[in-house]
């Protein structure tokens, strides 16, 4: 028999019902947020764990702070524009000669993406990863640039997981 | 790796005895230890036991279902594009992973944390066949530079301190004399990042794998395990068949007590769910290889079914006294402190691992602190029986503890006894007493009789109303 037969007939064989008996709560036991200003408690914790955050109204400003924050390099890694909120940005970085790398250049300094969501309660970035989104865009540089829109702020992790059981569009490849 | 958990008690005075040891480890655990109640109470006490009731039981709904979820998570793998494969021993995992690096003809292997991997040995077998490997956790770099073993499931080179890290990279990376730990990662982060590029392939373990979605998820600070399943060709995963959950529920409630209850932190720094292979820059081909290696065994023996809920936060080892004096090496196998305590007897014989289940005092201070209530101490006293019905007899002991019952049960010979012994300390007989209360005082004081028995006292007062 294969292993994957014995394993799962000594499995069957063996298997006890583990009762919990101390379990009383209902599922979802995340503190709620429903008076929280998400965006403040992004900026706050994201800025905790030593993030620059630029909070800009316009999307010049908005091209602009990347462009600073690119500097004299001549060549970033990108996202597919279209999964990048910014409409501008394509046209500025090729107005600046500044090239798209290959998304598995390890020597390019700067990468840009765009975010799915992004959680006020832990300062994070849900970012995934599709054809036209490398995973490496937002691994391989030094320098992360993610440019979200504030309604993309969700609350919790324990949220966005919330949202992908009802499609699982961000989990299925 | 080899079993030394035999010699727990001698290699634990050595760790004692060289005070470096719990120096680093005793401070190493109790900040983790604190940091952990700022996270899991941080929202008062309550919220954070309704969290580990909640992982509690969606363990155990796992470990209930487990074969089902085992075919179910074998099927939508499959249908992420991912190859299964099934692993009985150490052995066959091993081979696994070697049949594939054939295959692909992977040279270079970059390695993230795993202590399924340590569990099976597998850097021997791999450079044994010629491939380098490399860790890439920054703690496991550093053992690997030391040719060492980690000594702590979650931070591995907890036992070492900054000055001993910087002697290891001065000597084996040369490094320059660097004063500050920061700019030393920084070196490092430079040696490891050319291994990270070059990589043929990743090998990692999984801390879940979500059965309804055919997800591998993975917890990790350093993004070396982002890494390592990105960059190369071919990713590996080396995962313990109990780490398999049901669904995306369970699994946001067991990622909102595995980071609080390890390093103190609301999410870790990376949070990844993998799902397969696709067109996005990352592996060509994935592989999980579910291991049994004795979790098969530790599942039907209803006694012990919940060591199989274990998270591997680490949390146990850094609220276990015992651990916080030793560190991990003491226990002379993978697995340490209280969690390794109870496992390394089940997974590797109990006729390996005897001292182990006595390393306790039962404070229960591991339960506490287990995300997912894990009843160590009950498990730590069914293997000290276990082990006790399965030795030969030991006359003397065994007639010792027939003695002492005797003694215990009969009021009268009690009291003579007592006397007996209060009168005899006064002659001096501590003096002749042999082992092994000779060797019980080694480190004790012999505690001095009261003048009056509680006995005596009593009648005295009865007396004297």
């Amino acid at each position: 028999m294969s292993a994957k037969a014995n394993i799962l007939k000594r499995l069957r064989a063996g298997q006890t019902p583990i009762k919990y008996d101390q379990l009383e709560s209902e599922r979802n036991v995340i503190a709620p947020m429903d008076d929280v200003d998400l965006l403040e408690r992004f900026v706050q914790q994201a800025k905790a764990l030593s993030a620059h955050v630029h909070q800009v109204t316009d999307e010049t400003t908005a091209i602009d702070t990347i462009l600073q924050i690119i500097g004299t390099d001549n060549t970033v890694l990108a996202w597919d524009f279209e999964h990048i909120p910014l409409a501008g940005l394509a046209n500025s970085l090729k107005a600046k000669n500044i090239t798209i790398a290959d998304p598995r250049d390890g020597s390019v300094r700067v990468g840009i993406t765009g975010a799915e969501a992004a959680l006020a309660a832990t300062g994070s970035l849900v970012i995934s990863a599709k054809e036209g989104r490398p995973r490496s865009v937002s691994l391989l540089p030094h320098v992360h640039i993610a440019v979200i829109r504030a309604e993309q702020i969700l609350p919790h992790f324990d949220t966005w997981i919330e949202q992908q059981s009802q499609n699982q569009s961000s989990f299925r490849s | 790796m080899k079993n030394e958990s035999k010699n727990f008690v001698a290699l634990a005075e050595i760790a004692i005895e060289d005070g470096n040891v719990p120096r680093a480890v005793g401070k190493g655990t109790r900040t983790a230890f604190a940091r952990r109640i700022s996270a899991m109470y941080g929202t008062g006490h309550e919220h954070g036991e309704k969290m580990r009731q909640q992982a509690a039981e969606a363990k155990r709904r796992s470990l209930r279902q487990l074969p089902d979820l085992l075919e179910q998570a074998e099927q939508t793998l499959t249908e992420n594009g991912v190859t299964v494969l099934w692993a009985e021993t150490a052995e066959e995992a091993r081979q696994h992973v070697l049949k594939i690096a054939q295959e692909h003809g992977s040279q270079s292997i970059a390695k993230s944390k795993s202590m399924a991997t340590e569990e099976i040995a597998l850097n021997d077998a791999l450079i044994a066949n010629g491939l380098d490997v490399i860790e890439t956790d920054l703690g496991e770099y550093i053992l690997q530079l030391n040719e060492e073993h980690p000594s702590h499931i979650v931070t591995p080179v907890i036992h070492k301190s900054k000055d001993d890290i910087r002697a290891i990279f001065q000597e084996k990376l040369d490094m320059p004399y660097i004063e500050e730990a920061e700019p030393m990662v920084a070196f490092a982060r430079g040696k490891l990042r050319e291994k990270f590029l070059n990589a043929d392939m990743g090998v990692t373990g999984a801390n879940f794998i979500i059965a309804e979605t055919g997800s591998l998820c993975l917890v990790m600070n350093e993004g070396n395990g982002r890494m390592v399943t990105t960059m190369p060709d071919v990713h590996v995963a080396v995962v313990g068949i109990e780490k398999v959950i049901a669904n995306m529920q369970d699994y946001a409630t067991l990622t909102q007590v595995l980071p609080r209850s390890g390093t103190g932190q609301n999410l870790t720094v990376y949070t990844n769910i993998i799902n397969g292979t696709c067109d996005d820059g990352g592996p060509e081909h994935m592989y999980v290889i579910f291991l049994d290696n004795g979790r098969s065994e530790i599942y039907s023996n209803p006694k012990y079914t919940e060591a199989l809920a274990c998270i591997r936060c680490g949390a146990c080892l850094n609220a276990c006294p015992v651990y916080r004096s030793t560190g991990g090496h003491a226990y002379g196998w993978v697995y340490g402190g209280p969690i390794g305590a109870v496992i390394t007897p089940l997974l590797e014989g109990i006729d390996t691992a005897t001292p182990l289940p006595n390393a306790s005092s039962l404070c229960g201070s591991c339960k506490q602190v287990c995300p997912v209530d894990i009843d160590i101490p009950r498990m730590l006293l069914d293997l000290r029986h276990d082990i006790v019905e399965m030795r030969e007899s030991e006359l003397k002991w065994d007639a010792a503890i027939k003695s002492w019952e005797y003694v215990n049960l009969s009021a009268p010979i009690f009291e003579w006894g007592g006397k007996a012994a209060r009168l005899g300390l006064k002659l001096g007989a501590d003096k002749l007493v042999p082992n092994p209360l000779g060797e019980w005082k080694k480190y004790r004081d012999f505690p001095d009789f009261a003048p009056k028995s509680f006995r005596q006292q009593w009648r005295d007062r009865q007396k004297g109303e």
